[in-house]
C-alpha cells in the first residue's frame, strides 16, 4: 500500500467525522498558535532592541541622568547636582579611547514661524560632533560647527519633518525661526530617518526627525535652568574602536563617581550590556512561553492519542477486515499513524495561520512590535509532525497488534 | 497440490489451561477442488479455515500453501501471502460499512499495490461478473443481504487467488437467496477456482464434491477427492465469462 493511498484513505476518514476531527485538532490548533504568537513577541522585542543598539551606534556609550525621587535626594546629604557640562569635559580630556563626545541637553522650549508652533518639536543642544556620531548626515545646509560652539551662536539645524512644517517645500536654510522668545538662524536641515516607535527602551526613543539641534553651549546660556545651569541630560561618547568600548565604560564610570561623589544619577549605557541585557530577558520569556506552549501541545496530543485510541476500539472490526484482505500489521500501522499525523498537521497549519492572527491582533491592540519569523513556523510545523508521530505511534501499534481473528469476531 | 497440511495442532492458552482446537490434523487439497469441512461447533473447522487463510499459525505441524510454508512466514510475507492466494466470503459479508461498493471490492488491490486504474477496472470486472455494476457508488448499508454477499464475493475474487474460503455463506440468508449464491460458488468451481466451504448445514455441503468432517479438532472423516486422477489444474479465474452470462441472466 503506498503512500499516497494512505493519505487518502486517511483524509477520507477524517472528512467523514468532521466534528470529530475538529474537536481533536483543537488542542494542536492553539497549541501552535501560542507558540507562533509567543515567538513573534520574542522576535519583535529582539529586533526593537536591534534596532536601538543600530541607533545608538556599536562603538558609543551613552550617559544618561537619572532623575531621583525627592526622598532620595534628602538622604543623600552631599547630593551631586546631576549629569553636567563638567562631566562631558572630564571625559573627553581624559579617556584615551573617546574621539568624540558630545553633551546632550533638552531644552523645554516651543519652535515658532510665524503662527506656525509643530507640535513635539524637541530643541536639542549638541555638539558639533553629534551628526556623526548618530550617523545623520544634514541634507541641505551644515551642521552645528565648533565655531558654533565657540560663541554660543543662535544657530539651529532641523529635522526634516519639522522643516516642512515650518517651510513646506520653501528653502529654509538662510531663514530665522524662534525658540521660546530667542531668535535663531536656520544653517541646516537633516536628512530624513526611517523612525518606529520603540516600546520595551533602555533608551527613550523620540522621534529624531522632530529634532531641532542647537550648540550645546547656547543651550545652556539661553535656556539656563536656574537650580543647576550646568545640568545636561545626556552625553554621548564614541570611541575609536569596538573593542574599546569597555575599557572606555570603566573610565567612564570612574570619572563619574568621582565627579558624583558616589551618588549614582547617572547611568551608563553599553550597546553589548543592552544586547547582554535583553539577551537575559528574552531567554527567560522564552522559556516561560516556551513551557506554557509546550504544556498545552502536550494536552493536544494527549487529546489526539485519547480519540485515536477510542477509534482504535470502534475500528476493530474493519482491522479484522483488511487484514483478512491482506493488510499487514505495518499497513494498518501506518494507516492509523498517518491519520493522527494528518490530524496534527492539518491542525498545527491552522494553528500557524490563528498564530499569525494572534499576532497582528497584539501588534494592533497591545501596540507590541510582533513579527511571524519564517522560523517559528518551521518550528511549529515540526513540533506538530512530531506531536502526531509521538502520540500517534502507541494508537496506531495497538491497532496493528490486534489479533485478526479476534478482531474479524468483533461486533 | 494447493494445499498440504500435515500433522497441524493448535493449541490456545486460556489463563493456566490449555486448549488444543486442532489435534493433529492431515488434508490434502488439489487445485480445482470444491470441499466443504462439516463439524459442530468447537470441532475445530473455524480455527482450521483462519490458518487456511493464513490468518493464524499452528502450534506444531506443517502447511503448505501452494509451494510456500507458511507456519515460517513473517507477518509481512503472511499478510502478503494471504492478499494473493486467498479470498474470503464471511457469513456476516464483512464489508465495510463507510466504503461504497466499488471501495470495499477495490481494497485487496490496495494491498496488493495495483494502481488505480486497474484496480477500477478490475473492480468493475468482478462487480459486473456478480450482475452489481449498477451498485458500484452505493454503500453496503444500501443493499439486501443477498447483495452484500455478492459483493463479498467479488471482493474475494479480485485478486484473482488460486483459494476462495467461505465461512457459512448462506447463513444470513434465505434459502433462494442462498441458492443464488451457491450457484455463483458452483460456477467459480467450474470455472477452476479451489472452494473450501466450511458450514454445519448439510444441505450446503451437498453442492460440494467433497466432504471432510471434524470432531474434536480432528479429522472424523473424508471423503476424498473424487477426481483425484482425473482433472488437471486449470488456471484460475478461466472460464470466467461463461457463469458471468448466467449470473446477469438471473
Amino acid at each position: 500500500m503506498d503512500i499516497r493511498e494512505i493519505v487518502r484513505t486517511g483524509a477520507k476518514d477524517l472528512v467523514r467525522h468532521k466534528l470529530r476531527t475538529l474537536l481533536t485538532m483543537l488542542g494542536v490548533i492553539f497549541g501552535v498558535a501560542a507558540v507562533i504568537s509567543m515567538m513573534s513577541i520574542g522576535e519583535g522585542a529582539r529586533r526593537a532592541t536591534m534596532e536601538q543598539i543600530r541607533l545608538l551606534g556599536t562603538n558609543n556609550i551613552r550617559i544618561k541622568k537619572i532623575d531621583r525621587t525627592a526622598e532620595q535626594q534628602e538622604n543623600e546629604a552631599t547630593a551631586s547636582e546631576g549629569l553636567s557640562w563638567q562631566d562631558a569635559r572630564a571625559i573627553d580630556d581624559r579617556v584615551p579611547y573617546a574621539v568624540a563626545v558630545s553633551a546632550i541637553k533638552f531644552v523645554d522650549a516651543g519652535v515658532f514661524l510665524g503662527g506656525k508652533a509643530p507640535e513635539g518639536a524637541k530643541v536639542v543642544g549638541v555638539a558639533d560632533c553629534y551628526d556623526e556620531m548618530t550617523n545623520s548626515p544634514t541634507s541641505h545646509g551644515r551642521f552645528v560647527a565648533a565655531l558654533d560652539l565657540r560663541s554660543a551662536a543662535r544657530i539651529c539645524v532641523l529635522g526634516s519633518e519639522i522643516k516642512r512644517e515650518l517651510f513646506g517645500i520653501e528653502e529654509a536654510v538662510g531663514k530665522s525661526i524662534k525658540i521660546g522668545e530667542e531668535s535663531f538662524n536656520v544653517v541646516g536641515v537633516m536628512g530624513q530617518k526611517n523612525f518606529k516607535e520603540g516600546k520595551t527602551t533602555a533608551i527613550k526613543l523620540r522621534n529624531i526627525n522632530r529634532d531641532v539641534y542647537i550648540p550645546v553651549t547656547t543651550a545652556l546660556k539661553r535656556f539656563t535652568d536656574d537650580d543647576f545651569p550646568e545640568g545636561i541630560e545626556e552625553i554621548a561618547v564614541q570611541v575609536d574602536r569596538a573593542e574599546s568600548v569597555v575599557p572606555a565604560a570603566i573610565a567612564i564610570r570612574r570619572i563619574l563617581e568621582r565627579g558624583h561623589y558616589g551618588v549614582k544619577d547617572y547611568e551608563v549605557l553599553i550597546p553589548d550590556e543592552l544586547l547582554a541585557q535583553s539577551q537575559r530577558t528574552q531567554r527567560i520569556f522564552n522559556i516561560v512561553m516556551g513551557s506554557i506552549a509546550a504544556l498545552s501541545l502536550l494536552v493536544g496530543g494527549i487529546g489526539i492519542m485519547n480519540i485515536m485510541l477510542a477509534s482504535v476500539t470502534e475500528r476493530t472490526k474493519e482491522i479484522g477486515i483488511r487484514r483478512a484482505l491482506g493488510a499487514s500489521e505495518r499497513d494498518i500501522m501506518g494507516q492509523f499513524l498517518n491519520e493522527t499525523m494528518l490530524i496534527s498537521i492539518s491542525g498545527g497549519l491552522i494553528g500557524i495561520v490563528l498564530g499569525g492572527g494572534m499576532a497582528l491582533a497584539i501588534n494592533l491592540f497591545a501596540k507590541w512590535d510582533t513579527v511571524v519569523s519564517p522560523v517559528s513556523v518551521l518550528v511549529s510545523f515540526g513540533i506538530s509532525g512530531t506531536v502526531g508521530v509521538v502520540f500517534g505511534l502507541y494508537p496506531a501499534r495497538q491497532a496493528a497488534r490486534k489479533d485478526p481473528i479476534v478482531a474479524l469476531r468483533f461486533e | 497440490m494447493l494445499i498440504d497440511i500435515q500433522g497441524v495442532r493448535r493449541v490456545y492458552r486460556m489463563g493456566e489451561n490449555e486448549v488444543a482446537a486442532l489435534q493433529g490434523v492431515d488434508l490434502q487439497i488439489d487445485n480445482a477442488e470444491f470441499i466443504t469441512i462439516m463439524g459442530p461447533s468447537g470441532s475445530g473447522k473455524s480455527t482450521l479455515m483462519h490458518l487456511l487463510g493464513c490468518l493464524d499459525r499452528p502450534t506444531a505441524g506443517r502447511y503448505i500453501l501452494d509451494g510456500t510454508a507458511v507456519e515460517t512466514l513473517a507477518d509481512l510475507e503472511m499478510s502478503r501471502l494471504r492478499n494473493r492466494k486467498v479470498g474470503f466470503v464471511f457469513q456476516s459479508f464483512n464489508l465495510i460499512p463507510q466504503l461504497t461498493v466499488m471501495e470495499n471490492v477495490e481494497l485487496p488491490l490496495v494491498y496488493a499495490g495495483a494502481s488505480r486504474e486497474e484496480r477500477r477496472s478490475r473492480a468493475q470486472e468482478v462487480l459486473a461478473a456478480v450482475g452489481l455494476s449498477r451498485r458500484e457508488a452505493h454503500r453496503p448499508t444500501e443493499l439486501s443481504g443477498g447483495e452484500c454477499q455478492r459483493v463479498a464475493i467479488a471482493r474475494s475474487l479480485v485478486n484473482r487467488p488460486p483459494l476462495l474460503l467461505a465461512d457459512e455463506p448462506t447463513g444470513n440468508l434465505d434459502s433462494k437467496t442462498g441458492t443464488e449464491i451457491m450457484n455463483i460458488f458452483k460456477n467459480l468451481h467450474q470455472s477452476g477456482t479451489t472452494l473450501v466451504l466450511v458450514t454445519h448445514d448439510p444441505e450446503v455441503a451437498k453442492w460440494s464434491e467433497r466432504v471432510v468432517s471434524m470432531r474434536d479438532g480432528r479429522v472424523e472423516r473424508d471423503t476424498g477427492n473424487p477426481r483425484r486422477t482425473a482433472v488437471p489444474a486449470a488456471a484460475p479465474g478461466a472460464g470466467f465469462g461463461q457463469w458471468r452470462e448466467e449470473a446477469e441472466e438471473a
